[in-house]
């Protein structure tokens, strides 16, 4: 069968809008507002209510986040760069909710480069105010040309793919994430039309599969092996489908349940990781633009 | 109408520029909404605790100024107590003295009356008996000699007898 992966979806096309020309509302920008959305309703409820003792759970919850989050600049920055924990904060967070999104079936904003690429050249503004800050605009400019005047092409491509690589890190570790789903989900799909194509065909072959595996059932739990008990549910469960198919509702049965054991690594872990790889990026770059 | 998408990689400025507002949007959200609502109410916390740990800090050293306070009090009232002890003592001791002394002058006076007494007396008595003696030694020697003597050599007669009488006796 044929996989197709696409980018967002286009949703309105405005033509002739002034300065920009063709203007194209995608998927990822009304999904960036519904992300948002949520997000501020969060910090709006979170911050709400507050107490100096006696305090909620729900305000211990929001300290926690509020001290995790201070804790891990001032951890990679140092105490002078306060005025950072809002971005960090507020990368971080729509990032973890805009890669974790797509577990619910909506398109990740993460899944376009636009996107990080937006938050890669906000740091890498900051990055460049604090390398001329530190050392002077002459100061910057003299520091392509080390250690000596040839290498200021490479030294400038470095400095100017710094934006492209953080973005492409994080767009690639989601994207794959993507790509890898629907591979496996059309796997699976493939699967399953041959499994029940063969195990449905017949509605006897397919009863006979029940009961063969409800008699493993009962068998395994008879003799308390665990095992048994396992496949037997395992095949009974196959043949019901299987009886299922047969009868008419033919569904790719194997893509329920199964797509979300990958999904746990490719969109929770690599979700978190990648918002926090990018948080900790941001953060080292930033000191190290100012401490050069 | 067809579904329209994008390719998988696609630059698209518009995009671009709308997740950069969006992403200033959220970062003032998040500040304005959690960060720094939290951030006060942390910092209230702090002041208060602050606050108490002055205060308790402050209740400490009043409590000691009060406790060195009493000690001084105590010190100085030791001092008094043994100050007063000592000038009563001394004044005992200077007072016994001058008791003794006193009753040592008067013994002295007693005894030195007595003395002076007895030597009065003494001399009395011996003029008495040197009075009785030559008296007795007159008749006596009246008696004895039978004999008229002149009262100028009587007399001296007398006091010679009377003088080796004296160193004998």
């Amino acid at each position: 069968m044929e996989v197709s992966i696409n980018g967002a979806k286009i949703l309105a096309t405005f033509e002739n809008v002034p300065i920009f020309g063709t203007v194209q509302i995608t998927q990822t920008l009304v999904v960036s507002w519904l992300i948002m959305l949520i997000i501020s309703a969060l910090c709006i409820w979170l911050g709400s209510n507050l107490k100096v003792t006696g305090i909620s759970r729900k305000q211990a919850v929001a300290e926690m986040i509020y001290n995790a989050l201070v804790n891990f600049v001032r951890g990679n920055m140092g105490p002078e760069f306060d005025r950072y924990i809002p971005l960090v904060g507020a990368i971080f967070v729509t990032s973890v909710v805009s890669n974790l999104i797509s577990l619910l079936g909506i398109w990740s904003p993460t899944a376009d480069l636009m996107t990080e690429l937006a938050w890669a050249l906000v740091v890498f503004v900051l990055i460049t105010y604090h390398k001329i800050k530190a050392s002077g605009i002459g100061g910057y400019l003299k520091g392509f040309l080390e250690p000596i005047f040839v290498l200021a092409p490479i030294n400038i491509m470095s400095e100017l793919f710094t934006p492209v690589s953080m973005a492409c890190r994080h767009f690639g570790n989601i994207l794959s994430g993507t790509v890898i789903g629907a591979l496996i989900y059309a796997a699976l799909t493939t699967a399953s039309h041959a499994l029940f194509h063969l195990l449905g065909s017949s509605l006897a072959v397919a009863l006979i599969v029940t009961l063969a595996g409800a008699a493993l059932l009962f068998l395994g739990k008879k003799a308390k092996k665990k095992f048994f008990f396992i496949l037997g549910i395992i095949i009974a469960v196959l043949g019901v489908l299987a009886v299922l198919t047969n009868l008419g509702a033919a569904y790719p049965w194997l893509t329920i349940g199964i797509p979300a054991i990958p999904s746990l690594y490719f969109d929770w872990f690599g979700g978190c990781i990648q918002a926090f790889i990018f948080c900790t990026l941001t953060t080292l770059f930033i000191k190290q633009a100012a401490g050069d | 109408m067809d579904t329209l998408y994008q390719s998988l990689v696609t630059v698209n400025p518009v995009t671009l520029i709308a997740q950069i507002c969006n992403l200033f949007l959220q970062l003032l959200i998040v500040k304005i909404f959690f960060l720094d609502k939290i951030k006060a109410i942390i910092d209230q916390r702090r002041e208060a605790a602050d606050k108490q740990i002055t205060e308790a800090e402050n209740a400490k050293s009043e409590a000691l100024a009060i406790k060195q306070t009493y000690e001084q009090n105590m010190l100085e009232a030791k001092a008094k107590a043994d100050d007063l002890l000592m000038t009563a003592q001394r004044t005992a001791n200077s007072r016994s003295e001058e008791i003794i002394s006193q009753a040592q002058q008067q013994a002295a006076q007693i005894k030195s009356k007595a003395a002076a007494d007895i030597e009065l007396e003494k001399k009395k008595a011996l003029n008495e008996a040197k009075n009785e003696i030559s008296d007795l030694a007159m008749a006596i020697a009246g008696k004895v000699v039978a004999r008229e003597l002149n009262a100028g050599d009587q007399a001296d007669m007398i006091d010679r007898f009377i003088d080796e009488l004296g160193d004998n006796v």
